[in-house]
């Protein structure tokens, strides 16, 4: 038998434990923040890709103004939410089953090509009036 | 009866966002970050929200902002997002 490890004892070694135990909170903070730069980092792009992409869910929402708008934005939020969550699950296993530098480099790849794709249709799009008035 | 309703938005919505650039845009963040539950709050959020706009203004929203500007902003922040992830990849790897 392994003489047994008294928990109160391993956690305090040592009589100064009040400002130990005060700069592990130092230690949480940089992590919490994180959180929150992640939570608004994804937020920021998820929600400017979106909005300019919800003109279709929009008409859906006002076409069925006349009948109950409340359950379509219900059911349109409950699809959304799990369209994200099976987003991020994709996002681990990607994760778990390929080397970190690889996956990073892909990933940029696939988002600098969705950049240079959207960005090339909406500049198309911003022009296209310009474009129109300089054909006779 | 409501039901028959909420699931056909549902199954519409869903199908129409899956391989969506916002989903494709989820899945390299999950991937390449280690806070899965800050992702999928950010994600959500944004879903949710960008949603209940776009019902609320209707077209007033995309005659205010043309939705052509608001892409272009995305597309410089997929831009900036995968320069970044290159850089990384390419830096301290083996």
């Amino acid at each position: 038998m392994s003489d047994p490890v008294d928990p109160d004892s391993s956690a305090s070694p040592e009589t100064g434990a009040s400002p130990e135990a005060s700069a592990n909170h130092e230690i949480e903070t940089p992590e919490s923040s994180d959180f929150v730069a992640v939570a608004a980092t994804t937020f920021t792009t998820v929600f400017l890709a979106e909005l300019g992409d919800k003109t279709q869910l929009a008409a859906l929402l006002l076409s069925a103004e006349s009948g109950r708008p409340g359950v379509v934005f219900a059911g349109a939020a409950l699809a959304l939410i799990c369209s994200s969550l099976a987003g991020v699950l994709l996002g681990r296993w990607l994760a778990a089953v390929l080397p970190a530098k690889r996956l990073e480099r892909i990933s940029g790849v696939l988002m600098m090509s969705l950049g240079l794709w959207l960005g090339g249709q909406a500049t198309f799009g911003l022009l296209q009036p310009v474009l129109d008035l300089s054909t006779p | 009866m409501q039901l028959p309703l909420l699931a056909s938005t549902f199954l519409t919505v869903f199908v129409a966002e899956l391989g969506d650039k916002t989903q494709l845009t989820i899945v390299t963040i999950s991937g390449t970050s280690n806070n899965t539950l800050a992702v999928f709050l950010g994600s959500a959020g944004a879903l949710v929200l960008a949603s209940l706009l776009g019902a609320l203004a209707g077209g007033s929203l995309s005659s205010l902002i043309p939705p052509d500007a608001l892409q272009l902003a995305a597309s410089l922040g997929f831009l900036v997002i995968g320069l970044r992830l290159i850089l990384r990849s390419g830096t301290d790897a083996p």
